[in-house]
């Protein structure tokens, strides 16, 4: 049973990594660009988010700290996205660790209110700093390479980014140190006293996703080839990213994973065929739903129904 | 850069602080009494705004003429959100962490309900009084802060003295104080809630329109709005109408002296440091209890 799990889960990203040998309209591949973007967001946001219960709405400064990295070392330097990509999340993951440094000592809401605050603040800065930009943004020129050349690299770069993001996170939801995530969330002042050192894990958790979207960023700055405060600290974004991981069920690595390629999907479709405020209005209306109806996401909605249909 | 020129700084930001205090003074009011943190506060108060803008451009009618329509009419919002959204959130386990992830969705609902139908074109609210100043001395104080800060001061007046001296008002307090105790001497906590609830969602409507006739608006510019309530609230400690008014205040005077010698982005950029550095040190607010 379980070898023949491993053997269908190699064999699907097999196929997902050959994918582009068919030649699909371009179209496909930005839509699994994008799907693959919001795996790897969802999954590094959930080290935190989902296993302490620490909801930051911050998240995005560190993608976007990955996307300026690359977007200004592009510019100036003509740096390889790929180079600049690890750079990114070097940069965002030193950014956690100062921010987190005191905003970590906060709980609950203070520590969701300056996590937002870390965004918009940042946003500002951005928006009235010359050498980034400013209001304007920064545009580069691509890799001297076709359109489709381009898109493939990139495919296959930021699918290889969601895998090992996923790992990562599916490797420390069963470690040692992810008990100690979940006994944060359980109950922090005990595990404190049970002798786990819950500071230095929420700074671990918290650093690890950070440099984990910084490195999603930085492809996905190269891949935009440009960038601009509006669109790279979207709020909207977080709002995806939050409702994803409680979508698909916050406590678990499967959660975030299912809900970033059910909803990135269908989001892509909607703003393609119907319009982007129609499905941001249709996002805020499920993670509404989702926070009244299934906390604890849909998978395990859906269970406890199928449970309760039985017996 | 003469002291009148500072001392006007410091009167048009004291005016803007007013605002300020009427556009958080709700906010602090649910979190304090409900424990339900409303990140969707600032988008209804934009949605004022809006209301207040296309009362005035398409029928004519003055942003102060329309404010009690305006009231009512975010009151009735304010009702129909409660009802749909935050009571079924306060029987969640965690009622801060869930009003807040579902408000959040709420705010994104509205904000981009608001740019589907409007346009998110940046709009201000233009009244042929708010572009003049009144002079004294060498010292100009434009009129649309002036007017925005008295419609403040009346609307936190108005609200204190419904607290503190009609019966809803004493019933709110004393589910504020002890819920179970209240429910005990036949105060119904659930119409209580929907009071606070929706009175602080017209609160922050009339606010919106205050903020409009200073600033441009948008509906993105909840984002930014949202800072600010946050930031009055933090330094007036959660759920004192007087301590945020204070704060309002404060932040206004300290904005005034700094817009004088710093660029306004720059003065926000401090301001949310400050919010920062009071959240670590002192999250119960400089004037809470």
């Amino acid at each position: 049973m379980k070898t023949r799990k491993y053997i269908l889960v190699l064999l699907a990203m097999f196929v997902l990594f050959a994918f582009p040998i068919v030649k699909p309209p371009l179209f496909f591949l930005t839509l699994c660009f994008s799907v693959f973007m919001f795996v790897g967001l969802t999954e590094s946001w959930n080290l935190l988010g989902g296993y302490t219960g620490y909801v930051s709405l911050g998240h995005i400064a560190f993608f976007s700290t990955g996307a300026y990295t690359t977007a200004v070392c592009m510019n100036r330097l003509g740096l390889s996205p790929f180079v600049t990509a690890p750079l990114g999340g070097i940069f965002s993951a030193i950014l956690a660790a100062l921010v987190g440094y005191p905003v970590l000592r906060l709980k609950g809401a203070y520590f969701t209110i300056s996590s937002l605050l870390l965004a918009v603040v940042m946003q500002l800065i951005f928006m009235n700093w010359d050498f980034v930009g400013s209001s304007t943004g920064l545009w580069y020129k691509l890799l001297p390479v076709s359109i489709e050349m381009n898109r493939l690299l990139f495919y296959e770069a930021m699918l290889i980014l969601a895998t090992i993001t996923t790992l990562v996170v599916r490797y420390v939801e069963r470690s040692k140190f992810g008990a100690g995530l979940v006994a944060i969330r359980e109950d922090e002042d005990v595990a404190k006293t049970m002798g786990i050192n819950t500071p230095w894990l929420k700074m671990k958790a918290f650093i690890l996703g950070a440099f984990l979207a910084g490195t999603v960023g930085g492809i996905y700055g190269y891949y935009m080839s440009y960038v601009h405060p509006e669109v790279t600290f979207s709020m909207n974004t977080s709002l995806l990213i939050l409702l994803m991981s409680f979508f698909g069920g916050c406590r678990t690595w499967s959660g975030p994973l299912i809900g970033a390629v059910v909803l990135s999907l269908a989001n892509q479709l909607i703003v393609t065929f119907i319009g982007a405020e129609i499905s941001r209005i249709l996002y805020g209306l499920l993670l509404v739903i989702v926070i009244m109806f299934m906390p604890d996401g849909v998978i395990q909605y859906a269970r406890e129904a199928f449970a309760r249909e039985k017996g | 850069m003469s002291l009148s020129y500072i001392i006007e700084s410091i009167i048009s930001g004291l005016l803007l602080g007013g605002i300020y205090a009427l556009l958080s003074v709700g906010f602090g009011l649910t979190w304090g009494t409900m424990k339900v943190l409303n990140i969707s506060h600032a988008v209804f108060a934009v949605l004022g705004a809006f209301v207040a803008y296309w009362m005035f451009v398409k029928a004519g009618i003055d942003p102060l003429i329309s404010l009690p329509l305006l009231a009512t009419l975010l009151f009735l919002v304010g009702a129909v959100v409660y009802r749909l959204v935050i009571r079924p959130v306060q029987k969640a386990k965690d009622v801060i962490m869930a009003s807040m992830v579902a408000t959040f969705g709420v705010a994104i609902v509205v904000e981009n309900a608001m740019s589907f139908f409007w346009r998110p074109d940046p709009r201000i609210l233009k009244p042929p009084y708010a572009g003049s100043s009144i002079f004294i001395g060498d010292m100009a104080i434009s009129q649309g802060p002036l007017i925005g800060f008295i419609m403040a001061v009346s609307a936190i007046t108005l609200l204190y003295l419904f607290l503190h001296h009609t019966y809803i008002g004493k019933g709110v307090q004393a589910t504020w104080q002890n819920p179970m105790g209240a429910a005990l001497v036949g105060i119904n906590p659930g119409r209580v809630s929907l009071i606070t609830f929706a009175l602080s969602i017209a609160s922050a409507g009339l606010a919106g329109v205050a903020m409009a006739m200073i600033y441009a608006f948008y509906p993105s510019v909840q984002s930014v709005w949202t800072m600010f309530v946050f930031l009055v609230t933090i330094v007036g400690g959660v759920g004192s109408v007087i301590g945020t008014g204070l704060a309002g205040l404060l932040i206004g005077f300290i904005i005034g002296l700094c817009a004088a010698f710093l660029p306004f982005v720059w003065v926000n950029v401090l301001l949310f440091a400050l919010l920062l550095a009071i959240l670590l040190f002192k999250p119960e607010g400089l004037f809470g209890a």
